[in-house]
């Protein structure tokens, strides 16, 4: 799901000749790594904690979208401007320093005119600038920037999970309102995180969606609130709400529970429930996100608490603002004394994406 | 205590009397200062306009890298954005489109400047887009990408909206070299601080296909941070750069036009300031007048034992008060002048130089303060020797009946003596070369003739005077007058040098403006020997794109009836770090069509030999000038492919820019430049042609290309109409010194018949007629107009000839053929002797009517 965000121009919604998500897909890998340029929209997103063995902590969000300009993304004819691309690559990429209690994010649009931005068709192999996703086993990731950088090897520890049916996850009732959407809910590695001169070795817990579809959203739907758990027992949890303006949410909004296995059991809007804890005001957006969440998967046996590590990771982005957190998993009966000493996700670690909370998000 | 009451006494006293005079010395400061302040205020907007042409991105811009002569490959961006310190890159193309062309009339439509830029880099500390309402102020949703990036979307200003009639998403066509495109209106801006409103914005894929440059650039906007590592930066890009990219910065790219410039505004900027001395010499005038009317009450004064000094600065308070006064409706005076003088001044600049569009003046307070300042300064200045005189006054000899002025003659020869002095020294002056392009000893020359047929004029009149009392004798009236004419030379001098000033002004313009426009005539009768000439629509020759371009003169050189087809490319270029022209023409010809005038003996087969296919050159004599090139030295030229050294085979005559033309073959540029777009194409046509029927056969093999086909005859007139408007404004400031010498002549007869009051009424009494003293009045006047004229048209020649042979040779090498408008200036003479009985009348009939009884009792 997710991150339709960031386009800085609009795009031409629902042009004619892209091709819609609401029909079945059969993933296939390593191909579908790839780029899918009949859609109009898709995203490479890497979300992970890092520990450094100093015991410094962080979180980290890696993100290139991909945006269809005409579909198909025709190569420029020789007469004609390389720069008349088919396609564009925002990218966004924010580092938590959970430890010294500092979020900073960067953000980018790359054209590939001159190469400088590209999705490979086969296989994984994005980049936007110097920001890159390479490679599948291992996965290398690049992002750096001259404040921070992150240069990380993983390795998947499961299967793709695909979400939703034959391959279609639905974003609302209509038809088209859908995405072909996939996880690899755990990968694991190495690597290394530099802030300003200072480098740490850090090992990696790292999660990552790669999604496509060209029509996303219902009309009424004015943003989401989606939760990436990698559980301390070896499970992994994505769940989604859909949000209307009366701040209601639409029955499409679903989820996914991985099990150690890799299996994937799919979640309906009626199989969990999440309920916000608390609240923070943005003081650059000034936009009231929740913060803090109870959330149970009664058929899974989940019932967790959820604290953000940082209050403030908003990217305030030139698109749309919005939160994308490194969270901290509690088990639900743990005492609020226990929370206080120290380092207590013992419950697991996650990602949460809040969005339409300042504006709506563009379509 | 005492000066306020002075003041009181004797100015503004003599100022409630005589409000006609104060008003029009006023005015003649006025005028002065206006003219002044409007060319510095036009000269001020014409280089603020290539500030924000130049630095149209971002103020945070420090560091550009622009392609020189010919675009480079955009993949210098790639390189370039690793160059650490540059946190901002952004890739520009640039060009001009022709907007609201009308197909009947090729000369039609507007320039618009277009940028290409990467539309998704946000220029540095622009504004945060609201994207998620999609709307903005004026109610228009946010371009789509899809119509920036594929549809050939443009941005464009309110002005231009209004202009052409577009809104957001209407189809707007332009026309771009010779061929017309289909835009699209993707958004209409609000006015940009610092961007000039006729500048068409434009995705870069848009503006690469658009002006022929898919895979290359013209420019890299780059913010480094920090700033103070711009330089090691631009080190470390000129490595890594293509040779013909340079990195300059946005100040010195600014730089390099404003000198461009500089001599243009220079020269323009002293005509204006000539015209304030000439209100100064008014001032001095009025003043002195003054002086010598309270002489009575200045020994009266001094006897009651006020000082010398006390007297003197009433006297300066006065020109103070001129001055002020003047200087302040000047100021206002000038800054309506401006709108005007923006707009001739911008004409000439783009005819001349760089393509330019002002949107209006602007209103540079220090313009204001330093004009305002002069015209005091100069006013004060003016008012020393009459108030030094007034406040030398003896008691006893003022108070004495009749004291007019009585200065030796001896004096009056020191005066003469010390003009021819200057007079000589001006000439040696202009034997001085320029200091660094700028003809200071010209313009000081100018100043030495100024003075020295000021201080000259005086005896000069005496001599007049008295040999048209001699000449006149039979007429005693006539006689009279004359006689009068010598008796207060000194006045009637300063009067008659105003007037020569004013005239010779105007004589020296119109000596410069017509010999130049008489070489440039018989230049182009000698160079302009096609038939035909093709260029592209709209005002200003952009060059034909690659597509139509080269296999256009082929296609026209078949038709039936072409004997010959010759092609011309003109782009920009820098040499030794300066900006000037690089031209290209097929040389093949140049034996057997003499297209060129050449400077010195020239064997042309042989010149032809060396030229074709070599890298060999001819430059223009401008070039020779800025440059200090001659014939025989080589001279090393920065091309696409690496510098490279061209031979400079002969020198060339050209009107056509003073910052200079290095020509060469057109096979030889190619082959450096890989350029092959061309400017225009001349054609030969057989002897029996039709020309009207050549045109409209060039004109369909042309379509659907769309050409402006002129003819010899046309394009010469087209050339002198580019001339007359490129000194419109010189000629505004030829009419405006006129207005001033007019001025002058009416001051200072009138201050004449006054002076004379007593006189006058004597003269009456002793039996003289009404008829009789007007006829003595006016042959007064004539005289004194004749007297300005002759030394008015002596003054200009000489100021003529100083411009032509000077001033303007040192700046801007232009050769310029003497031709002096004898009829314009007997003309002219005429018209100062008309306009000075003119201003006669009034005071002759004032004079006439004088009451003698009331005139004689003071005697």
């Amino acid at each position: 799901m997710r991150r339709l965000l960031a386009l800085v121009l609009m795009v031409t919604c629902c042009a004619a000749g892209w091709r819609s998500a609401g029909a079945p897909y059969a993933f296939s890998f390593p191909r579908d790594h790839g780029s899918h340029p009949n859609y109009r929209l898709e995203w490479w997103y890497f979300t992970g904690h890092l520990l450094a063995n100093d015991g410094h902590r962080y979180g980290f969000e890696l993100t290139i979208f991909r945006v269809g300009i005409a579909p198909g993304a025709p190569t420029p004819r020789p007469e004609q401007s390389r720069w008349r691309d088919g396609e564009i690559f925002p990218a966004h990429f924010a580092l938590s320093d959970d430890t010294d209690g500092r979020f900073s994010y960067a953000e980018r649009l790359v054209r590939p005119a001159l190469g400088d931005a590209g999705a490979a068709r086969y296989g994984l192999d994005v980049h936007a600038g110097d920001w890159s996703i390479r490679g599948i086993d291992p996965i290398r990731l690049q992002a750096r920037t001259r404040a921070q950088g992150v240069t990380l090897r993983l390795r998947s520890l499961k299967p793709a999970a695909v979400h939703g049916r034959n391959g279609i996850s639905r974003k609302g009732s209509c038809a088209s309102c859908a995405s072909h959407y996939y996880s690899l809910t755990r990968l694991v590695g190495d690597g290394s995180v530099r802030v300003g001169a200072h480098r740490r070795v850090v090992r990696a817990l790292v999660w990552m969606d790669h999604e496509f579809g060209s029509d996303e959203l219902e009309p009424n739907v004015v943003g989401w609130d989606w939760f990436a758990f990698q559980l301390a027992d070896g499970r992994e949890v994505m769940l989604y709400h859909l949000r209307r303006r009366d701040g209601t949410f639409i029955p499409a909004s679903s989820g996914s529970m991985v099990a150690r296995d890799g299996s994937v059991r799919r979640l309906r809007a009626a199989d969990f429930s999440i309920v916000p804890t608390g609240s923070w005001r943005s003081p650059h957006s000034r936009a009231l996100y929740p913060s803090g969440w109870i959330v149970r998967v009664p058929l899974a046996a989940l019932a967790v608490r959820v604290v953000p590590r940082l209050r403030d990771q908003e990217l305030a982005s030139r698109g749309v603002s919005y939160w994308e957190g490194d969270v901290c998993l509690e088990p639900l009966s743990t005492a609020a004394s226990d929370r206080a000493a120290g380092d207590a996700c013992t419950a697991g670690q996650g990602y949460v994406e809040l969005t339409g909370y300042a504006g709506e998000v563009p379509r | 205590m005492i000066a306020g009451w002075l003041l009181r006494a004797l100015v503004i006293g003599y100022v409630r009397e005589h409000p006609w005079r104060t008003l029009l010395t006023v005015v003649a400061v006025a005028l002065g200062v206006a003219v002044a302040v409007a060319v510095q205020l036009a000269n001020a907007t014409a280089v603020r306009s290539f500030q924000s042409s130049v630095n149209v991105v971002s103020s945070r811009v420090n560091l550009q890298i622009v392609a020189d002569g010919a675009p480079f490959d955009e993949r210098a961006l790639m390189a370039v954005e690793r160059v650490p310190s540059i946190s901002y890159a952004q890739p520009t193309v640039t060009g001009t489109i022709l907007a609201g062309s009308h197909p009947a009339d090729p000369r039609s439509g507007e320039m618009l400047p277009v940028i290409g830029v990467d539309v998704l880099r946000p220029y540095p500390g622009a504004q945060t887009q609201e994207a998620a309402s999609g709307e903005d102020a004026q109610g228009q949703r946010q371009p789509s990408l899809r119509s920036l990036i594929e549809q050939n979307g443009v941005l464009i200003s309110q002005r231009v909206a209004a202009r052409y009639h577009v809104r957001q998403g209407s189809r707007w066509t332009a026309i771009v070299g010779v061929r017309r495109y289909g835009l699209r209106v993707a958004a209409v801006l609000p006015p940009i601080v610092g961007v000039d409103s006729s500048v068409v914005f434009a995705d870069i894929s848009t503006a690469q296909e658009l002006f022929g440059e898919v895979g290359q650039l013209d420019r890299i906007d780059c913010v480094v941070e920090p700033a103070s590592a711009v330089p090691s930066v631009a080190a470390a890009l000129r490595r890594i750069l293509p040779p013909n990219a340079r990195v300059t910065t946005p100040q010195r790219r600014t730089g390099e036009i404003v000198s461009l410039l500089r001599s243009f505004q220079l020269n323009l900027a002293a005509l204006a300031y000539v015209a304030l001395l000439v209100g100064t010499y008014l001032i001095y005038n009025a003043v002195a007048i003054a002086v010598v009317q309270r002489r009575g009450e200045i020994g009266v004064l001094r006897a009651l034992g006020v000082s010398r000094r006390a007297i003197f600065g009433a006297f300066v308070c006065e020109g103070m008060f001129v001055g002020v006064l003047g200087s302040m409706l000047g100021a206002v005076l000038g800054a309506l002048l401006a709108q005007s003088a923006v707009a001739a001044v911008t004409q000439t600049v783009s005819s001349l130089y760089v393509f330019e569009h002002a949107d209006g003046v602007v209103y540079d307070w220090r313009v204001f303060a330093f004009v305002f300042a002069a015209g005091i300064v100069a006013s004060t200045l003016s008012t020393l020797p009459p108030a030094l005189e007034a406040a030398g006054t003896e008691p006893a000899t003022t108070m004495r009946a009749g004291a007019f002025e009585r200065r030796s003659p001896r004096r009056l020869r020191l005066y003469a003596g010390i003009g021819c002095a200057l007079l000589a020294a001006g000439w040696l002056l202009t034997l001085l070369p320029a200091v660094d392009g700028v003809p200071v000893a010209g313009f000081a020359a100018g100043l030495a003739f100024v003075f020295g047929v000021s201080l000259a004029a005086p005896l000069g009149l005496g001599i007049l005077a008295r040999f048209a009392a001699w000449a006149l004798a039979r007429f005693p009236s006539a006689a009279l007058g004359a006689r009068n004419l010598g008796t207060s030379l000194r006045r009637n001098g300063v009067a008659l040098a105003a007037l020569a000033v004013a005239v010779g002004m105007s004589v020296a313009i119109g000596t410069l403006v017509s010999s130049f426009r008489g070489t440039v005539a018989a230049w182009t009768g000698q160079t302009l020997k096609a038939d035909l000439f093709i260029t592209p629509p709209g005002p200003q020759n952009t060059g034909f794109d690659v597509a139509t371009g080269v296999s256009l003169p082929a296609r026209i050189a078949q038709l039936p009836g072409v004997a010959a087809v010759d092609i011309f490319r003109g782009t920009e270029i820098h040499v030794r770090g300066r900006l000037t022209n690089l031209g290209a023409t097929n040389f093949s010809s140049l034996e057997r069509r003499a297209k060129m005038e050449f400077i010195g003996r020239v064997d042309r087969l042989r010149l032809q030999r060396e030229l074709v296919g070599r890298d060999a050159v001819v430059v223009s004599r401008p070039f020779t000038v800025r440059f200090g090139v001659r014939p025989g030295e080589t001279i090393t030229l920065t091309t696409p492919s690496g510098p490279r050294a061209f031979s400079i085979e002969a020198i060339y005559n050209d009107y056509s820019s003073d910052a200079g033309f290095v020509v060469m073959d057109i096979a030889t540029y190619r082959r450096w430049w890989h350029d092959r777009t061309i400017n225009s194409i001349a054609v030969y046509a057989r002897s029996n042609m039709d020309l009207s029927t050549l045109r409209t056969s060039i004109e369909r093999a042309a379509a659907p290309a769309r050409l402006t086909v002129q003819t010899t005859r046309e394009l010469r007139a087209q050339v002198l109409r580019i001339f007359d408007r490129t000194f419109a404004i010189t000629s505004a400031l030829y009419a405006i010194s006129i207005a001033i010498a007019m001025l002058g002549v009416t001051t200072a007869l009138a201050a004449l018949v006054l002076e004379r009051r007593r006189e006058i009424g004597l003269l009456r009494y002793l039996g003289l007629r009404r008829s009789e003293v007007r006829a003595m009045v006016l042959v007064e006047a004539g005289l004194l107009g004749a007297g300005a004229a002759v030394a008015g048209i002596v003054l200009g020649m000489a100021l003529g000839l100083l411009l032509i042979y000077v001033i303007n040779a040192q700046t801007f090498g232009w050769l310029i053929e003497l031709g002096i408008p004898w009829r314009s200036f007997l003309g002219l003479a005429a018209a100062v002797i008309v306009a000075a009985f003119a201003a006669a009348v009034l005071p002759a009939n004032v004079a006439a009517r004088m009451a003698t009884a009331e005139a004689v009792r003071e005697e």
